[in-house]
């Protein structure tokens, strides 16, 4: 048994992985100044999956986790698309989801933006052609920014999010 | 395909004639699958045989103009647990059901009662092909939801792939409106969630009867991320379909990618060089690693708990740069191809391997210690959510799922492909059922996985990474795309373990393209049990125990 007490006097990473991205930590550190030319002090962004293979929403959760981090730079993911300032979407738009898509996206306040991320929500990648799906979100939203990628690292998502920032503060 | 009838064979056709009172007609076979034809009186006795024996039915498929057939065949694939061999017993079902619905002519009895893993194949197979079978219980669309119109079947050959006109909706009435199952009764109420989730995961919905906080009921409704992946395989040749594969889920891309190149290279009689099969092997297993944190990691957030998800996380991560090192993509793709692998793997990449997964396992036994000395943890995992030993072989539920609930059967030990044919991994098997015991399985998956990569790199053959006679090889690699492409014709099943558990493929190649591409991964099976594992449990218990039993949507709807 571990002594509870015992993780209040070590420290909590307790291993001897090292993870500091320089990379990462300039783009971090740029987000978070850009924030505030557009959105106030914090950026709420909703995740959709509007047909994706989800590898992309596995990307995206790594935004959360501790090598990525993403809430310290000012980025959060929000339960709600009413709490929403982004939304993220995922996947070639199917016929079966298009419906939730509308919806969602209405239920954000506006000013509101939409991001692509991955192949198949840029254009509809290998899906192209199929009954099943409309093709690219920009079938059924406005897309402001598209993220490329099969799927995009976490790294490029951050980059695309900045790129949109710049985009809108302009 | 050739006739290998060597005795175990010869020992199932005496086994399936017993059943079946009737001499059954031999299609074709290999050593570890049989394609049997019986009369619909023989096919019928013998299905409740082998349900009574205990197999399960692991796939239920359908192709239109298979060999010298016209009108649509039914594949219906038995396996046992702990037997290699696959039999299939194939059904003629003649045409499909006119525009009309009217099902009296071409009707197929239903199998639904006797194995229930069958009423989703049926309804799969009712709405891709428009084929009716008579006494199913359940005859609502499965993946065709709401918005596509009446008689609309687009798996049969006369439609050709693009897009369709939807279905209007008529003012005042939904005639196709999907209908939940009712309870009534007093303080029963219904609670619907979803499709879209309050976190980063993927749509489904669930509609829960509760009393208060426990479950009585749950009826979960998928397929809102269909795609349309065996529509879009038709017509291609085997390496432009290696990326549908890898789409297929994408936390299983390499597992699938080697299903499907498994099926085209058995089908067409192509040997995969050891090496390749080695280093697959280490693909598959570091896939299963990054998997299954995943889950673990998971599990421990659902119960608030991030002190111990953190370095499960941090591991995956990790997995995920020696994944990008090894192949150029984190998710291991674009490195399958039916033969073998696009471009061997070596130097520093894989020599940095060893001692990454030796820091690697002493970082996980203390996050493991960590969970399972918390006792909050244990207090909301033990007992939770438990599926039962007796589902198992009736619902085909396979993978750490299984094994959690004392079904002990894996792929690569009961029907060993590639270089599971000369090391396999431990066994893992817990008896609770409950989440408790699949984070212990998942743990003991990851360790067993561990150990295996370390035999394969130690063990690792040289030699060249490509079929001498593969589909792609050289100068052949391009004019495989091109329209003028001809190669063999064949048909075969390749059963893979994925991180999930046992994924079905068969291809049915007519002149070196795909006539049929038939994906079952094992969560299509698997979802089955979440129905019954919530039962009797709170309605907050329920993120977690889908967590522990975390089945891949995007792999289910296709």
């Amino acid at each position: 048994m571990v002594n509870p007490l015992s993780l209040f006097l070590r420290p909590k990473v307790t291993e001897d992985f090292a993870f500091r991205d320089e990379e990462l930590e300039a783009l971090g550190a740029e987000i978070k100044k850009t924030i505030p030319k557009v959105f106030g002090k914090s950026l709420a962004i909703r995740e959709l999956d509007s047909g994706s293979d989800n590898s992309t929403e596995i990307e995206i959760s790594n935004l959360g986790t501790p090598y990525y981090d993403v809430e310290r730079f000012g980025v959060s993911f929000v339960a709600s698309p009413r709490h929403a300032d982004v939304l993220l979407v995922t996947g070639a738009v199917t016929l079966n989801m298009a419906e939730a898509v509308k919806k969602t996206y209405d239920a954000m306040p506006s000013p509101k933006f939409v991001v692509a991320v991955g192949d198949d929500a840029c254009d509809g990648g290998i899906y192209k052609g199929s009954y099943a799906v409309l093709g690219g979100v920009d079938k059924i939203l406005p897309v402001d920014m598209k993220i490329p990628g099969n799927p995009p690292s976490p790294k490029e998502i951050l980059k695309g999010l900045l790129l949109l920032m710049k985009q809108a503060s302009k | 395909m050739d006739m290998k009838k060597n005795k175990d064979t010869m020992d199932l056709l005496s086994e399936i004639s017993g059943m079946a009172g009737e001499e059954p007609e031999l299609l074709s076979a290999r050593t570890d699958e049989a394609y049997v034809r019986l009369s619909e009186a023989g096919f019928e006795r013998a299905a409740l045989a082998l349900a009574e024996k205990k197999f399960s039915l692991i796939g239920l498929f359908c192709a239109e103009a298979f060999e010298k057939e016209s009108g649509f065949t039914l594949f219906y694939a038995f396996k046992k647990a702990g037997r290699a061999h696959v039999l299939v017993l194939v059904r003629e079902a003649g045409r499909a059901a006119g525009r009309e619905g009217k099902a009296a002519h071409g009707a197929v009895s239903s199998v639904a009662e006797i194995f229930p893993s069958a009423s989703w194949f049926e309804r799969e197979v009712r709405d891709g092909f428009g084929l009716e079978f008579s006494g199913a219980f359940d005859t609502r669309r499965l993946f065709l939801h709401e918005c596509y119109p009446e008689g609309f079947h687009p798996l049969q050959k006369t439609f050709k792939n693009g897009p369709i006109s939807l279905r209007k909706p008529e003012a005042g009435k939904n005639p196709e409106e999907y209908r939940f199952r009712e309870t009534k009764g007093e303080g029963v109420y219904q609670v619907a969630v979803g499709p879209v989730h309050a976190g980063i995961i993927e749509p489904g919905h669930f509609r829960f009867n509760v009393i208060g906080e426990p479950i009585f009921s749950l009826e979960i409704r998928l397929f809102y991320k269909h795609r349309g992946i065996e529509k879009l395989a038709e017509g291609k040749s085997p390496l432009e379909c290696v990326p549908l594969a890898e789409a297929v889920s994408g936390d299983e891309s390499a597992a699938n990618a080697v299903g499907f190149c498994t099926a085209v290279e058995r089908a067409s009689g192509i040997a995969v060089p050891e090496r390749a099969e080695c280093l697959r092997a280490v693909l598959l297993e570091l896939e299963r690693v990054y998997s299954l944190l995943g889950d673990l990691a998971g599990m421990a957030v659902d119960v608030g708990f991030s002190l111990v998800a953190s370095p499960f996380f941090i591991l995956r991560e990790e997995v995920f740069r020696q994944n990008e090192k090894l192949t150029g993509s984190r998710f291991l793709r674009g490195i399958m191809v039916p033969g073998g692998l696009k471009k061997d793997i070596s130097g520093p990449a894989l020599e940095e391997l060893p001692p990454f997964l030796a820091k690697f396992s002493r970082t996980f036994e203390s996050a493991f210690e960590r969970a399972m000395s918390s006792s909050s943890l244990i207090d909301r995992f033990a007992t939770t959510g438990v599926v039962k030993k007796e589902l198992v072989a009736p619902l085909n539920l396979t993978g750490p799922l299984a094994k959690a609930s004392g079904c002990p059967a894996d792929t690569r030990l009961d029907r060993p492909y590639g270089a599971y044919r000369r090391l396999s991994p431990e066994p893992s098997v817990k008896k609770g059922g409950d989440v408790l015991s699949r984070f212990e399985v998942k743990a003991d998956e990851i360790r067993a996985s561990v150990k295996l990569i370390k035999r394969l790199l130690e063990e690792m053959p040289s030699g060249p990474v490509f079929a001498e006679n593969g589909p792609a090889a050289g100068e052949e690699a391009r004019s495989d795309v091109r329209p003028g492409y001809s190669g063999p014709s064949g048909y075969s099943i390749a059963l893979v373990e994925s991180p999930r558990g046992q994924n079905l493929h068969w291809v049915y190649l007519k002149n070196g393209r795909i006539d049929r591409y038939k994906v079952r991964t094992a969560s299509f099976c698997n979802w089955q049990a979440i129905e019954h594992a919530v039962l009797g449990n709170i309605v907050p218990d329920f993120p977690v125990i889908n967590k522990s039993l975390n089945m891949s949507y995007a792999g289910t709807d296709l």
